[in-house]
């Protein structure tokens, strides 16, 4: 039997011994935790305790509310919550409805078994979880005392020690020239580059050739693809109703991060300016552009609410490890990241938007010709502004007037299904459905707050139509908190329509009150003005806000203004992708929003209002921004020092990719579900030494490239299989399938034909074009199945990680398509090999180019039979078109 | 002679930490003893399953419900006036009642009523389970493709077909698991229909442009245009010989081994899809039963792609949302069936013939239905309606001749019995052999599965 399948074995017998916990826990995550969630803590939860109890820990639900303890473990019918949820006694829970009887019976089956719950404070107490190792602060260990070993030698050593292994001999010469020059530059190393390194008997010739390749800019561009994996890089928005879909600058971002990481900028600069560039004191004016990488995201056909998250979950799982987006709908699960701590980061960004005329990249031309485009452009912008006023204008008008007519319109549509996510289409005169939405929200709003013109209102449009003649008298004599609605009702209304018309009287009335008012100063009789603020608050319902970008389009619902707008904006659009290069910037918007937490993420249900901040527990003594949006604030605090996870999530990427696995295996999960690090104290010291030397990426990358650690060979060892089979510890290097660039790039490399210019517009791929890889143009709508089969990952969302799979569609497009076939008849005809004399000749210098080495005598053999009689021409070109599909050429040693 | 770890293996296989979820599968597959290194090599899903392939007929952009598979006399008596309820709220403006156009007429032992445009695909009613309670979330079509799809309506998640796919792998090596077929290019929101999503790139339906007849042009790179067989085997003699050179210089390594069975594997696959497309090996008789035309070739290659193991297959009717007919109904919807419905027909009678109509789960369904009043202001269509549907099922564990559930007296929104997307998803995987809350896959801090948080088994479509 394989040792594989024996491994697999083992994994499995080590299960049972949990399992009885596992089990438990597992049921109770399954089949407990989702009632609890969404049937009993809207009213014992952490922010409403009805009767003082709470349903949120186990500690709780054993302590029990006003009626004492609710649950005996084990004893399912003596528990009154068992009692409850059966509704046959007197307290009936969830009140006014009843479970399912599938719930019913988990919930009971959950007491029966004693009430298990896999983390005792994983849904209320967060403070108790900063124990956990990636939460709290990067302090610098000390380096394990060797003589003269370098420091992550040393860590290494001290485990392998430990577990009483040795560490493999240093790989040779040719071996680590190829795999250094792979890691750093993506292509193998020149047969000449070679050479030169395997005859150098300079003790410094190691330690030049990483300075030599890290001062190429081939470095930025091989690394800047790892990054725009994080960065969910693509050149297109996906799907989209009408507007343009492409990003036609998506590429000056990636410009900015091969820049960025050629020049060394500290990554806590370079992580700031990718938040808040538009506010942190810029370099140049291009590096504006580093805010793509919150705007290269994909569009969610354009809902807010996704986009937003869609920046949430890149900024903390890509830059902080941390999966921030799972606390949308409910506190974080198992870290310590309350559903408010989401809402405070969505603030940041709901109150940031991005421009329709995005600013120049480059300085402005100084020519006519740029004249002339921004003076047509202008006349645009103008137009589409005028004609966003006018509709604006007619809305806001609308909404006021017809104030009755919504109020009955709000109330009518709760008979009706929620609406609030279609796209509905009216016709022109029509009340506007997303007006409508927006009196519902309003309404929903007073009713939470209790205020007090709109008591009455709730109390009557509670009532079922056939009571209402009859108990609306008791409720509209017993009502006295607003004394204006209290006069309007002095008759009985027979209908909410009349009602609806009442209120819409008063909120009228007040309005021509103020319009009187000489000085338009809020209103001295409060009761009035609670009245007029319902036009004029700020959270007044007819004020929609005003936007010039396609999400104003949902405030146009009829399809001539939409047409109109459309062919408005469209025209800006195409103008704009006629002229230079644009940055694909956010600003902070003018009004800034205080977001409330959405009850399970849906944007009709609010609960209550958070500041906008940082996360507690990365930063314990935060404070509410200030600063506009807050988005600044937010990028230093990401990029602090105490911030104890942008340091280690870096240089654990970074480790990453020279060694094939993290330190961490789980690089987008530092969470407490994530994998421990298998070295922790390596990983503090790395991330302390990497602030230590002002966040130089550069200077990491030679820590760890000069460690003997990574200079090992990569050959298995028998004796350590069997005491650290997955090379945990290190004991050898880890041999790594080239990613789909990489390969690619060799291809063309070898082949002569690369072209080295770097930065630029995309390029479509798989036309022939001989640019690096990293330029092709990503088209997230129809991301081609070709990347998707060489694990090229879909910029859907933030990527930490690749996969790594070898399947037969990957051999199919090597074998059959015509890139590599063209690849073998270029390296061909390159002056050395064409001109070899003897096929030996020119077998060695094939070998040479392609694996800076010379044929094996079996492989000389095997070639010369291959080439045999026939036609040579074709014999050569099949047997280079075969090297190249050979392990040889998609490995790294 | 392996050398991988278990995490190694889990992880190149592609499947990642999920496979975990898929613990106990491992359990049971000891006969095999050598776990493969292929991530589609065939798993066993969690318990005995009915069915072991997937057909999925869409029909995209919503077939009317009341001119199909749900008779609603009622209409005929409001036609030209309006119901005697509020319409529903659907994407826009609707009228009075619009009566079916189409005859129903009872079909086989069961007497279960479908309409005339379907009258072949009848036939095998007493074989089909028909959900007339199907419900979605929206009456817009892109979020509704993406709920029937993939489980969720905005969110990017992996498709049913990923899914299945992941948790059962394929019965052959040399095809994709996965095949989508739609003639003259994609349905609305294109690719994220068939998509991985979070899951391997694997997993993804692999797209097939069934206008095209050359299986050059359908499947990529299936063919070598510069060598023939002989002289690309040769080249592949070459290229094992110095990759097990190169092998044996390394001691072992199972992803270098995975990557030379890959060639070979590729090698075969060449023939393999080649033969699996090329109908002109069936018999007359066969494809003049399934007819000549579009539908009866996808469904023809369908059939053949069962047979060779193919875990899962969705056929559309078109580019773009060719069902959704807002306007002159009477005649799109007539030739819209009239394309399908002797194909179907014959492909379910095939199936039966051959044996795989037990294995194989149909399902045959838009992303909606449409609604029973008429769109305002044309009068001769009907809008998107996700309130009410139908769709139905047959095949693999499933109880044929039944209807499931019922809409209201017009057929606008599923009173009776309502099934959600989410319960259609959760009743499929358990037809599949899968418990729906436990396969699952760790992705971004959570156990992600195709129906969320939500499904339940609908036990009366169950044989």
């Amino acid at each position: 039997m394989p040792k594989m399948a024996f491994a697999i074995l083992i994994g499995l017998v080590t299960i049972p011994l949990a399992w009885a916990d596992k089990a438990g826990e597992d049921f109770f995550e399954r089949s407990v935790r989702p009632i609890l969630a969404e049937q009993c803590m809207g009213c014992h939860g952490a922010k409403i305790q009805k009767s003082s109890l709470r349903l949120d820990s186990k500690a709780a639900i054993l302590k029990g509310g006003i009626s004492g303890p609710v649950v005996i473990p084990g004893k399912p019918s003596e528990s009154l919550l068992v009692q409850a949820i059966h509704q046959k006694g007197e307290l009936k829970m969830p009140q006014g409805r009843k479970l399912s009887s599938k719930d019913i019976n988990s919930l009971e089956k959950w007491v029966a078994m004693g009430l298990p719950w896999p983390d005792e404070n994983s849904l209320a107490q967060p403070s108790n979880q900063q124990s956990h190792w990636a939460f709290s602060p990067i302090r610098k260990p000390k380096a394990p005392s060797q003589y003269g070993m370098h420091p992550i030698d040393a860590f290494i050593q001290k485990t392998l020690q430990e577990k009483q292994i040795k560490p493999s001999p240093q790989a040779d010469k040719r071996t680590l020239i190829r795999r250094i020059t792979m890691d750093l530059h993506g292509i193998p190393p020149s047969p000449e580059a070679v050479k030169d390194f395997s005859n150098s008997k300079s003790p410094k010739a190691y330690e030049e050739l990483i300075d030599q390749l890290l001062g190429s800019t081939a470095y930025g561009e091989r690394w800047a693809r790892h990054w725009l994996d994080i960065a969910r890089y693509a050149d297109n928005k996906g799907y989209v109703f009408f507007e343009e879909k492409n990003y036609p600058w998506a590429w000056t971002y990636r410009n900015y991060v091969i820049d960025a990481l050629n020049q060394d900028l500290p990554y806590n600069q370079f992580i700031i300016e990718q938040i808040a560039a538009d506010q942190s004191s810029t370099r140049n004016p291009k590096s504006l552009a580093a805010l793509g990488f919150l705007t290269v995201g994909s569009h969610f056909m354009g809902n807010t609410h996704d986009l937003i998250d869609d920046r949430i979950d890149v900024i903390s799982r890509g830059i902080m490890g941390l999966t921030v987006s799972c606390a949308r709908c409910h506190d974080h699960k198992y870290d310590p990241i309350p559903t408010e701590d989401y809402y405070s980061l969505y603030g940041i960004f709901r109150s940031s938007f991005e421009p329709l005329v995005p600013p120049l990249w480059e300085t402005e031309p100084a020519n006519e010709e740029y004249e002339f485009f921004s003076a047509e452009l202008a006349r645009k912008e103008n137009s589409l502004s005028d004609f966003v006023t006018q509709k604006h204008r007619e809305l806001v008008k609308q909404a006021r007037e017809r104030c009755a007519d919504y109020l009955f319109a709000a109330y009518e549509a709760q008979k009706q299904p929620p609406a609030d996510d279609f796209m509905l289409l009216a016709d022109k005169g029509d009340l506007n459905p997303a007006m409508i939405a927006r009196w519902r929200a309003f309404l929903a709003t007073t009713k939470k707050k209790k205020s007090p013109a709109w008591q009455l209102w709730h109390q009557l449009s509670d009532l079922e139509m056939e009571q209402f003649a009859q108990a609306s008298p008791a409720l509209i004599q017993d009502y006295r908190e607003n004394r204006l609605v209290s006069e309007a009702f002095k008759t009985i209304p027979k209908d909410m329509k009349e009602v609806a018309q009442r209120y819409g009287k008063l909120i009228l009335n007040a309005e021509r009150v103020w319009l009187e008012s000489p000085s338009k100063e809020p209103l001295a009789d409060k009761h009035l003005e609670e009245l007029r603020l319902v036009l004029y608050g700020p959270d007044s319902p007819a004020d929609a806000p005003k936007q010039m970008d396609w999400g104003f389009l949902s405030l146009l619902p009829d399809r001539a203004s939409q047409a109109e707008y459309q062919k408005l904006i469209k025209e800006v659009e195409t103008k704009l992708n006629e002229g230079p290069p644009r940055s694909m910037v956010l600003w902070d918007s003018e009004r800034t929003y205080d977001p409330r937490v959405f009850l399970r993420g849906h944007p009709n249900r609010q609960g209550i209002q958070v500041p906008r901040q940082f996360l507690e527990i990365l930063s314990p003594r935060r404070k509410p921004f200030t600063q506009g949006s807050g988005r600044l604030e937010l990028a230093k605090a990401i990029a602090s020092r105490e911030n104890p996870l942008t340091a280690r999530v870096i240089v654990n990427q970074v480790w990453m990719r020279h060694f094939g696995r993290g330190l961490v295996s789980t690089p987008g999960d530092f969470g407490v579900r994530g994998d421990p690090p298998s070295h922790p104290e390596l990983l503090d010291w790395l991330a302390s030494e990497f602030m230590d030397n002002g966040w130089s990426l550069k200077k990491l990358h030679k820590l760890i490239l000069t460690s003997a650690t990574y200079q090992q060979e990569s050959m298995d060892r028998d004796d350590c299989l069997q005491k650290d089979p997955e090379n945990r510890f290190l004991w050898r290097q880890n041999r790594r399938r080239l990613e789909f660039e990489p390969l690619h790039d060799s291809m063309l490399f070898v082949s002569g034909r690369l072209e080295t210019t770097v930065g630029g517009p995309s390029f479509r791929l798989f036309t022939g074009v001989p640019r690096k890889a990293l330029y092709g143009f990503i088209d997230r709508l129809d991301f081609p199945s070709l990347l998707a089969t060489f694990d090229v990952p879909n910029p859907n969302a933030s990527n930490p990680e690749r996969s790594s799979t070898i399947v037969a569609p990957q051999a199919l497009y090597l074998m059959n398509g015509p890139f590599v076939r063209d690849a073998a008849t270029r390296l061909l005809n390159a002056p050395n090999i064409r001109t070899a004399s003897t096929a030996k000749d020119k077998l060695e210098n094939i070998m040479q180019a392609m694996f800076s080495r010379s044929p094996s005598p079996g492989e000389m053999e095997r070639a010369l039979e291959f080439l045999g009689q026939g036609n040579q021409q074709e014999a050569w070109l099949d047997l280079v078109h075969g090297l190249f599909l050979t392990n040889e050429f998609a490995f790294v040693d | 002679m392996f050398a991988w770890s278990r995490r190694d293996a889990l992880k190149r296989c592609g499947t990642g930490m999920g496979m975990l979820a898929l613990g106990t599968m491992l359990a049971d597959q000891s006969q095999g003893s050598e776990i493969d290194t292929n991530p589609l090599a065939p798993k066993k899903p969690h318990f005995e399953a009915k069915a072991k392939h997937v057909v999925h007929l869409f029909m995209n952009g919503g077939p009317s419900q009341v001119d199909t598979f749900d008779p609603k006399p009622a209409l005929d008596k409001y036609h030209g006036k309006p119901l005697p309820r509020t319409n529903l709220r659907t994407e826009r403006k609707t009228g009075a009642a619009m009566r079916s156009p189409f005859s129903f007429k009872k079909h086989g032992q069961s007497g279960i009523e479908v309409s005339e445009i379907f009258e072949a695909t009848a036939k095998h009613v007493d074989d089909m389970c028909i959900i007339r309670s199907m419900y979605a979330d929206v009456p817009n079509h892109e979020p509704s493709l993406m709920l029937m799809n993939c489980g969720e309506g905005r969110l990017p998640r992996p498709s049913f077909g990923a899914w299945a796919t992941y948790g059962l792998g394929s019965e052959n090596r040399n095809l994709p698991g996965f095949v989508v077929m739609c003639p003259g290019g994609f349905p609305i929101v294109a690719t994220q229909n068939w998509r991985s999503s979070f899951l391997p790139g694997v997993y993804q339906g692999t797209y097939l442009d069934t206008k095209q007849t050359d299986v050059e042009k359908l499947v990529a790179n299936i063919r070598n245009t510069q060598m023939s067989p002989a002289r690309q085997e040769k080249q592949l003699n070459l290229l094992k010989a110095f990759n097990e050179e190169h092998l044996n210089n390394r001691k072992a390594d199972a992803q270098l081994e995975a990557r030379i069975r890959t060639f070979e594997l590729a090698f075969r696959m060449q023939s393999e899809a080649t033969d699996a497309f090329d109908i002109t090996r069936e018999t007359k008789t066969t494809r003049e039963l399934y007819g000549d035309n579009l539908h009866g070739r996808q469904l023809l290659y369908t059939r053949r792609l069962i047979e060779r193991g193919v875990r899962f297959i969705q056929v559309w009717s078109g580019a773009g949302q060719p069902w959704d007919n807002h306007d002159n109904l009477e005649k799109q919807h007539r030739k819209l069936a009239g394309d399908w419905d002797r194909a179907i027909s014959a492909f379910l009678f095939d199936l039966k013939r051959t044996g795989l109509f037990d294995s194989t789960l149909v399902l045959w369904g838009g992303e909606f239905g449409r609604t029973p009043v008429a769109e305002l202001p044309a009068l001769n269509g009907r809008d998107h309606n996700h309130y009410g549907f139908s769709c139905w099922l047959a095949g693999g564990g499933v109880r044929g001749g039944t209807i499931v559930g019922a809409t209201d007296e017009f057929g606008f929104q599923a009173v009776e019995n309502p099934v959600h997307v989410h319960d259609l998803h959760a009743t499929m995987l358990h037809l599949l052999g899968f418990d729906h809350e436990k396969l699952t896959y760790r992705y971004a801090g959570r156990d992600f599965r195709l129906t969320d948080v939500h499904g339940h088994v609908v036990k009366e479509m169950l044989a």
